[in-house]
């Protein structure tokens, strides 16, 4: 019987041990002499710095941490699914649904635990404050996480779904080779979305440069970008035509940041993680950085639920599908306390019409082989269909065909990357800049 | 003679310390040992916690997690983050810096004249009675959440709140205004809202402990209402005056959420979500304990200052 | 012209003079009315309490805006609903955490600040002045600085403390042990030290002394630290929020600043409204409670609590 995932000999549980003791005895200078002191001379330090920076020209295969726990594990009986997860991003039916058809192990679900942007997330498991069986980070901290010992490997015989159903482009990602610590959950690409109302279709396309609308003084105290450094600090890379997104060049990064105080100064603009769904159909907001699925899941909080103003909800990617697209993973952090039942759980998103279901909620598209992409904007999903308060909605509304994702968008898209953590720390830099209203330098 | 004996006497037992009850048959230990739960608690929670901040921002940082590692000897201590944190306070910071003394002087200007008014006129002006049911709705904010009062408010401000809808109803606005939209003037009048409770009080208290007889002597001498006030009244409330000050802008300071809630965008940052968003992000988790450093710092005067004058009062009760 | 209309004639001819003479004479007396300094305090007071109970008004919306009523009242977001506080796992696991806390520092802030009172007040020697000093410190200090430095004690130092609860009730208690004391050393500086002493000289051990004669004495400022402690903790936010661990440890006051930024439903006004409820009824409980113990050497009421904050 295996112990508790923290237990198990990992390779890092010495540096665990010591940056804990080091808080409560012994002083220790830097950490570098430490790790020169107690690994082999040489190889452990550079293959960390590569983990961590994976390209999909460059992939990565992740260190095996542990062992996944065995298949013939039981289902954890009476468990209470426990989920950290962003706030909306997890349809409660669908929930409820898998609830339900585990009932006879008396399995039950409280409250989701969420975070407001990835950073928290990540600092919040670092302090071993979260508890939970399922995760859904981002592909940009998977690395870290991984080798920080905070995931724990999946076993692929209680997973059959990913390999069934899910996208060619994800067996094997790049970021994590052989899928050990995580499945894909959804994918999205990043934009803008506004107000048809207030700025029609053909205004923003027209523009040479859309990017631009952000920095409209047109929309000055409208303008909202995301409490997320990589997509907003992007969002100013590609309006450059940088199209490294996980650029370490800090001439980029001056750029960016050169321009995002310009922002400031131009349109006053707020930060927000809900802005683009839930604020901007309000009319808190005429324009807004968006992923695909935030705009998609718009129609559920307009004001009034009809076609009119459905169809003042409007999103822009480039056409040349020249953006950044990337999807979000599912994983099972090392301290979950029902593993087994987490692993379920993950099969059972992965399957066909749970995906779908989820989809009609969430507005995030899965990369299921049986999606029919073409029809989307004219099908009707499940939370539309139960919806009887609100005209229907299609999975993605016609006006809005930009956020459909196929699959041929890999092929030409950028994917965000994990960055190195010199390089986190200068983007973090940037962020840091812009969120307390620096003046931009003369 | 003999008097004078008895006055020395009367006066050498009055500034003798009282001896506690019990006298010399309880060991010396036995009421200062009552503390000892709170002292151990106050020195593993309280003193600890700020020691460890000091270690965190004069230690170092993991490389790979970049979690920071604090240092306890102070020999080997790094003044990397300090030096870092002191370059952009004065340097790209300092907006910000300067913002939150703004907001701060502005706000507790604003509360305190409107909470002077209010605690005169509470102390000086109303029958027991009345006053009882003032002192209750004065007090109330003490038992209502912070937040929900903030929660009232950003309902009352939504673009179609309440607020928009009886400005553009009286006509004083032509369209609905944005208050939300990231406006300097909703933070201050937030903060004005939330800490003013923290002037009221501490005001009235000692507005209610001036003498009677002090002003009406003002009065009786023919001053006016308004003289009285400016020459009398005035100059003896201004201890209550500072403390109150001191106790609604230390809060004001280090305070973060009213600016989340009621802005969100970077022109309104304060000190706080510095801190805020610095303990939140992996790699800068040093600098936040150097920017509460900084905090301290700054705020070492009025609350050295506040500690006095409690002192004092203590002594001269 | 007939008498009456002279004088009325020669009354109205005097009449705005007369008001004017009369507006003037207000000014000048010294003992007038404070129109004015009423006005503003009734202003203020309903600056202060009105939001609230439109906030309130807003919980029996029937409609699902958060900024207007919509629809009538109802009881929609009460019960009705299924994101309704009654059917919502999420708003009732953060309303019990809410209570849950406070309960627990209420618990073990007051008797040790009790007893520091009691000990701080009777202690001559020189360590009291540190520990008087140290207990100052921790009741000026701005919240974000203890918030921050006992996130960073329990994440780095004490890593045996769980973030959650546990972690949480000791950042409050800590926080809020300052408040007991000042209370009760202020009503220690009140009660007459004869008692104690007749007890003693009488024979009686300190124990049973302090158990039948101190306390009870103490007791009006025992119940006002309860009621206060209760009263700041249960809406405690920064430390908390820095404190807490996975989802079930958010108090009702993390969970209002996590959703005030989207577009809550009402559901979040009622979750507020009942707390505000629960809360009111400890503190008339508490004030109840000061009254019942002061029997007979009332002269404050109010006034004296208001004193003390």
């Amino acid at each position: 019987m295996t112990g508790h995932p923290r237990e198990r000999p990992s390779r890092l549980s010495r540096r665990d041990f010591l940056r804990r003791s080091a808080g409560t005895a012994v002083a220790l200078p830097s950490m570098s002499a430490i790790l020169a002191a107690c690994s082999k001379p040489g190889s452990e330090p550079a293959r960390e710095a590569d983990l961590l920076v994976p390209r999909p020209d460059s992939p990565v295969t992740l260190p095996m941490n542990g062992d996944p726990i065995p298949a013939d594990t039981p289902i954890e009986d009476g468990a209470e699914l426990l989920i950290y997860n962003w706030d909306a991003y997890l349809y409660k039916a669908v929930l409820r649904r898998f609830v339900e058809e585990y009932s006879d192990h008396d399995i039950t679900f409280r409250a989701i635990t969420t975070f407001n942007n990835m950073d928290e997330a990540v600092a919040k498991m670092q302090a071993g404050q979260i508890e939970a069986d399922v995760f859904f980070p981002t592909i940009d901290v998977v690395p870290r996480l991984a080798v920080a010992g905070l995931l724990q490997p999946l076993n692929h015989e209680l997973i059959p779904n990913l390999e069934a159903n899910v996208w060619p482009v994800y067996q094997n990602p790049y970021y994590d080779q052989q899928w050990r610590y995580t499945v894909p959950y959804v994918v999205y690409n990043t934009g803008i979305a506004y107000r048809r109302d207030i700025v029609s279709d053909d205004e923003i396309r027209s523009l040479d440069n859309p990017y631009d609308i952000l920095w409209d003084p047109a929309h000055e105290d409208r303008v909202g970008v995301y409490n997320s450094y990589r997509d907003t600090i992007q969002t100013a890379l590609l309006r450059n035509g940088i199209e490294d997104i996980n650029t370490d060049r800090q001439a980029d990064l001056d750029v960016a940041r050169e321009d995002l105080l310009e922002m400031i100064d131009l349109v006053n603009p707020r930060d927000s993680i809900n802005g683009a769904y839930k604020l901007l159909p309000r009319g808190d907001f005429d324009v807004h950085i968006s992923w695909s699925g935030d705009i998609a899941a718009g129609w559920g909080y307009v004001n009034e639920y009809t076609r009119a103003e459905y169809e003042k909800l409007g999103y822009w990617f480039p056409e040349d599908r020249r953006g950044n697209v990337d999807n979000d993973c599912i994983a099972i952090p090392a301290n979950a306390p029902h593993p087994r039942l987490a692993h379920e759980f993950i099969n059972f998103m992965l399957d066909f019409q749970n995906a779908m279901d989820n989809f009609s909620w969430v507005g995030y598209q899965p990369p299921q082989n049986e999606t029919d992409v073409s029809s989307l904007t004219s099908t009707e999903g499940l939370y539309s269909q139960v919806s009887g308060w609100a005209e229907p909605a299609e999975y993605v509304l016609p006006w809005m065909s930009d956020a459909v994702i196929r699959r041929e968008d890999f092929d030409v898209g950028f994917r965000q990357a994990p960055l190195a953590p010199e390089v986190d720390d200068r983007w973090h830099e940037v962020w840091q800049q812009y969120k307390a209203g620096v003046d931009a330098s003369g | 003679m003999s008097t004078r004996r008895a006055e020395r006497q009367r006066i050498r037992r009055l500034t003798e310390p009282e001896a506690a009850p019990g006298g010399v048959n309880l060991p010396r230990w036995f009421w200062p040992s009552f503390t000892l739960p709170g002292i151990v608690w106050l020195l593993l929670f309280f003193v600890l916690p700020l020691y460890t901040v000091i270690a965190i921002a004069f230690g170092t940082v993991d490389p790979v997690l970049r979690t920071p590692i604090p240092v306890w000897q102070p020999w080997w201590w790094t003044t990397s983050h300090m030096t870092e944190a002191l370059d952009k306070a004065f340097g790209i910071f300092s907006p910000v810096y300067v913002r939150t003394f703004l907001y701060v002087v502005v706000a507790s200007a604003i509360s305190l004249v409107l909470g002077y008014a209010v605690a005169y006129f509470v102390a000086r002006h109303t029958s027991r009675r009345k006053r009882a049911l003032l002192l209750i709705l004065l007090i109330s904010p003490f038992w209502i959440s912070y937040l929900m009062r903030m929660l009232a408010w950003i309902n009352l401000l939504q673009p179609e709140g309440y607020v928009n809808e009886i400005l553009t109803f009286l006509h004083i606005t032509p369209e609905p205004i944005g208050w939300l939209e990231g406006r300097s003037i909703t933070v201050i009048l937030g903060l004005v809202y939330g800490y003013i409770p923290y002037m009221i009080l501490p005001l009235y208290a000692f507005l209610d402990r001036i003498d009677q007889n002090v002003l009406e002597a003002g009065r009786d001498l023919g001053g006016s209402p308004v003289s009285t006030f400016f020459r009398v009244t005035l100059p003896l409330s201004r201890p209550g005056i500072l403390a109150s000050l001191v106790i609604v802008s230390l809060p004001m300071f280090g305070d973060y959420f009213t600016n989340t809630m009621l802005s969100g965008s970077p022109n309104t940052t304060m000190i706080g979500n510095l801190i805020d968003d610095s303990i939140n992000t992996t790699g800068q988790q040093a600098e936040a304990a150097v920017l509460i450093l900084i905090l301290m710092v700054i705020l070492i005067v009025p609350i050295w200052y506040y500690l006095r004058s409690t002192a004092k009062a203590a002594e001269a009760r | 012209m007939s008498q009456a209309t002279a004088e009325r004639a020669t009354a109205g001819a005097t009449d705005e003079p007369r008001a004017a003479r009369r507006r003037a004479s207000w000014r000048r007396n010294p003992w007038r009315k404070p129109r004015i300094l009423e006005a503003v305090t009734w202003a203020y007071l309903a600056w202060s309490i009105v939001p609230l109970t439109v906030a309130i008004l807003i919980s029996f919306n029937d409609g699902r805006s958060n900024a207007s009523i919509q629809g009538g009242l109802g009881f929609t977001w009460w019960w009705s609903d299924p994101d309704s506080l009654f059917k919502d796992p999420e708003l009732q696991s953060a309303i019990f955490q809410s209570v849950r806390l406070s309960v627990a520092t209420m618990l073990i802030a007051v008797p040790i600040g009790v007893a520091f009172a009691i000990g701080l007040d009777r202690w001559r020697g020189r360590g009291s002045g540190a520990a008087n000093f140290t207990m100052l410190l921790s009741f000026v200090m701005p919240e974000i600085v203890l918030g921050v430095a006992m996130f960073m004690v329990i994440a780095f130092v004490l890593t045996f403390i769980p973030l959650g609860t546990w972690a949480q009730v000791v950042g409050l208690v800590t926080y809020q042990v300052s408040y007991p004391v000042i209370i009760v050393r202020a009503r220690m500086l009140a009660i007459d030290k004869q008692y104690e002493e007749a007890a003693m000289d009488l024979g009686a051990p300190p124990r049973a002394t302090i158990r039948r004669i101190l306390i009870p004495l103490l007791s009006p400022a025992i119940f006002a630290s309860f009621a206060i402690v209760f009263a700041d903790s249960i809406d405690d936010f920064v430390t908390v929020r820095y404190l807490s661990g996975p989802a079930t440890s958010e108090p009702l006051s993390v969970k209002i600043y996590n959703f005030s930024r989207g577009s809550p439903t009402p559901a979040i006004n009622a979750a507020a409204t009942l707390l505000m409820v629960a809360t009111t009824l400890v503190v008339v409980l508490g004030y109840l409670g000061y009254r019942a113990a002061t029997r007979g050497q009332r002269r404050e009421g109010v006034q004296g609590l208001a004193g003390q904050i």
